[in-house]
């Protein structure tokens, strides 16, 4: 047994192989991103613990996460706002923790996707869930997972073949994902449409969607088909129960001290009717600002945000989100909403 | 810390970097070795490495004092301070909840209208592979065995030495203290050999387990559905699959790991999937917890020799309280009850209906055994009885509406998989990876070596935890 000889030729053919296999990934127009993980999420949580007064919180789902561009924001106010929030996410859960496990009294824009937040509080259901693991990763994190993550940054940020994204895209490129798309025989019906990913993010956070989702028609409506699939499978709003549980924490919250800010993201087309037929306005958005009592923005209201458009019917085009952060930002600040660290 | 993550990768090179430098003497890196085992664990929940402590301090000073002690009322008392400490751990932290849970429903079922909440106790990684490991260094003294360990720094590295530290191999004080005694480096060999372990255990595991078989067996297990047969034999027969390249991936990146530092690990795992038999089946899988319930526990409950009745109950209690080391629900009793059960159906079968193993039955026998076990899985992963029930009768065929939720190339993959597994495990029954590796050409290894690896590459896994760390 010659291992020397093994070793060399195993070390050879795989660096072969790996640069090959980037390369192919390359060519097929695949290039480093960052995955959107629990582990970056919680990076960011962690700031909440030393935010002061001055800094602002985004929460809520893919709508807060791809409409609010970080740079735009700081520009304009000199302060990087923490972004938390996320996809496919009622804000509920992530608001809980940041009032209940925080000291923070600074500002809280919650970003209401009525279909997401008027959703439910049940634990085991897609729109609760998902942020609440967020929430316990991040409490359970171990100093491994922190170092794990900090030693895979430059990899993602280097490699276009690192691409194994917690969402389990459909145009994920990880081996479990290849062969998730080998198809053989009908033996069970698949009605979820393929979920390709729209968006990339970068380490701060920021979330902007592909520019191929705003050139490619064909492929914005492989998103639209999620939402109708989504849209027609969501069981009925428990408007109830997800006032209640939010109001008692928008009470606590404001007792504290903190500022809460709501804000309802632009939709468009067939989401946009969607919203309008299933969770009015006026019984929705209306009520819950009602009670909330708080200063809030809808899209609507504004006649610069009225005929924005989504090209996938419910996020903003990376250039029309750095057009709608700014112009909300100028807003709040002639509300007084939030402060001008530039000019204070 | 996790043998398939980017921060052990980090930290290997580091050891192996300080290890093999001639910046320390042996000592020193026995030194370095015993604080990087602390760092490896500590870098999971930092405060529970003083349970790591407590069990070195307590059995080291039990050891110390059942090597002089000539009072036999004395030596009891240190072996069962050991014992008391150990078995105290054990059931405080990983038998607490299971115990007020049970404790709770005898005492509703006299009527009694009692609640409480459970404790919700955090587990420590790998609490039951060290404190078996301590244990049989206290047993081992007092039944004067071994001679205790030659120093403190000796003994605190065998407890934590950190490749086996949180799931085995569980190795006796006599087969690795003593290799602590002089300075250990691999030869080339030896430590090429140990890189070639570690692509293996690295395969098996992020390849293997995590993306071809873990998402079947999560699917079919975690279904609250009446399943379809053919989706529950799919996702048992992934989930056999699964445990066994987890499990035997992690033992051999262990194996590996120490192999890199000149330290010989024993195996755990002899191609347990080809076994003949039960008693074959526990003398090739989890071989170092097996044998370690052989010799502190069936053998000091009468083993074999106080009659056929003793023996039996000696050897279903075995499997029973094996069954329940991991984990502490009724479904691992189960599972352990069925084990003791086939060995001594086996053993009544030698008895009264022997017969000839030969090349030509002995592949039917296997694929028996290899069938009756992945009966038990059932029990092992199924979190509720309902869930194992019901799955065992759709097995059966005896509910044929159940739903299909596997779709055709996913039964096809686990099939080809776990295909390929039985025929390889039967092929190297007899044989081991080492014998085959060197009648292989160095070109055909390498070749081997350089898709393994490249397969886990763009597996990228993503720090999946091992099973057995729950245990």
């Amino acid at each position: 047994m010659n291992l020397k000889k093994s070793l060399i030729i195993a070390f050879a053919i795989s660096i072969i192989c790996i640069i090959s296999w980037e390369m192919y990934w390359r060519s097929q127009g695949y290039y480093p991103t960052l995955n959107d993980e629990k582990a970056l999420w919680s990076m960011h949580r962690a700031n909440v613990e030393k935010a002061t007064r001055d800094d602002v919180v985004i929460l809520g789902s893919s709508r807060a996460y791809f409409d609010i561009q970080l740079n735009e924001w700081e520009t304009v106010t000199g302060q990087k706002p923490i972004q938390l929030a996320s996809t496919g996410s009622s804000p509920l859960p992530i608001f809980n923790d940041i009032v209940n496990n925080t000291d923070f009294k600074g500002t809280v824009i919650v970003g209401v996707t009525p279909g997401l937040l008027f959703s439910t509080t049940y634990p085991k259901a897609m729109p609760w869930e998902r942020p609440q693991a967020k929430v316990n990763y991040y409490q359970d994190r171990t100093y491994a997972q922190r170092l794990n993550f900090l030693l895979s940054i430059p990899l993602q940020q280097n490699l276009a073949f690192m691409s194994a994204d917690e969402e389990k895209w459909a145009d994920d490129i990880d081996l479990k994902a290849l062969l998730k798309r080998i198809k053989i025989g009908d033996r069970i019906e698949s009605k979820k449409p393929p979920f390709y990913n729209f968006g990339e993010v970068t380490i701060d956070r920021n979330m902007s969607m592909t520019q191929r989702t705003v050139t490619d028609t064909a492929f914005a409506n492989s998103i639209t088909e999620v939402w109708k699939f989504f849209g027609k499978s969501a069981p009925p709003p428990d408007k109830e129960s997800t006032m209640a549980f939010f109001l008692k924490d928008v009470e606590k919250f404001k007792a504290k001290g903190g500022n809460l800010v709501l804000v309802r993201f632009p939709s468009s087309g067939g989401v946009r009717i969607g919203e309008s037929h299933g969770l009015p306005r006026k019984d929705f958005w209306d009520d819950l600002v009602q009670q909330a009592n708080v200063k809030s923005y809808h899209f609507e209201d504004y006649e610069q945000f009225k005929n924005l458009k989504c090209p996938e019917w419910s996020h903003l085009s990376s250039e029309d989100a750095r057009f709608f952060t700014t112009e909300l930002v100028q807003l709040m600040i002639v509300d007084d909403v939030i402060t001008n660290s530039k000019t204070n | 810390m996790l043998f398939n993550s980017l921060s052990f990768a980090v930290f290997l090179v580091i050891v192996l970097a300080l290890y093999y430098s001639k910046l320390f003497n042996w000592t020193n890196k026995k030194r370095m070795l015993l604080f990087a085992s602390y760092v490896f664990y500590g870098l999971w929940n930092p405060p529970l490495v003083i349970l790591l402590w407590i069990s070195t301090v307590v059995d080291w000073t039990a050891g110390k004092r059942l090597a002089v002690e000539e009072n036999q009322r004395k030596r009891k008392f240190w072996l069962l301070l050991s014992m008391f400490v150990n078995l105290g751990f054990l059931a405080f932290f990983k038998y607490g909840d299971f115990l007020l849970e049970n404790f709770v429903s005898i005492v509703n079922s006299f009527g009694i209208d009692y609640k409480v909440r459970p404790m919700d106790i955090i587990l420590p990684m790998g609490i039951s592979f060290y404190t078996f490991q301590t244990m049989s260094y206290t047993i081992d003294l007092y039944k004067r065995k071994i001679k205790p360990a030659r120093t403190f720094l000796d003994f605190a590295l065998y407890v934590t030495f950190f490749p086996q530290l949180v799931a085995g191999p569980i190795v006796r004080a006599k087969d690795l203290i003593t290799q602590f005694y002089e300075e250990k480096r691999a030869t080339s060999n030896q430590f090429i050999w140990g890189v070639f372990l570690l692509t293996i255990g690295l395969f098996q595991k992020v390849v293997l387990a995590d993306t071809l078989l873990s998402g079947v067996a999560d699917d079919v297990f975690g279904s609250d559905k009446l399943l379809h047969g053919i989706d529950v034999w799919t996702g048992t027969l992934a989930f056999s699959g699964q445990i066994f390249f987890d499990f035997a991936g992690y033992s051999t990146c262990a194996i590996g790991i120490a192999l890199m530092l000149g330290i010989i690990l024993p195996d755990n795992f002899r191609y347990p999937y080809a076994s003949l038999g039960f008693s074959d089946l526990w003398d090739r899988w989890h071989i170092s917890l097996s044998s370690w319930l052989r010799d502190y526990l069936y053998i000091p409950l009468g083993g074999n020799r106080h009659g056929i009745t003793r023996m039996y109950v000696a050897l279903m209690l075995t499997m029973l309280l094996g069954g329940l080391w991991h984990g502490a629900a009724w479904t691992f009793m189960v599972w352990g009850g069925l084990h003791g059960t086939y060995l001594i159906l086996e053993k009544l079968q030698k008895q009264y209906l022997p017969f000839k193993i030969t090349k030509w039955n002995g592949i039917f026998l296997a694929f028996i055994t290899f069938s009756c076990v992945n009966i038990t899985w059932v029990f092992f992963r199924a979190r509720e009885f309902d869930t194992a029930w019901n799955m065992i009768k759709s097995m059966f065929y005896m509910q044929t509406n159940g739903e299909k939720i596997l779709d055709s190339f996913n039964i096809i993959k686990v099939c080809v998989v776990i295909g390929i597994l039985f025929l390889c495990h039967w092929i190297m029954r007899n044989t081991s990876m080492k014998e085959v590796s060197q009648k292989t050409s160095p070109w055909v290894l390498g070749v081997v070596w350089a898709i393994l690896f490249f397969l886990i590459i763009i597996a990228q896994g993503s720090g999946e935890q091992f099973i057995y760390f729950q245990f």
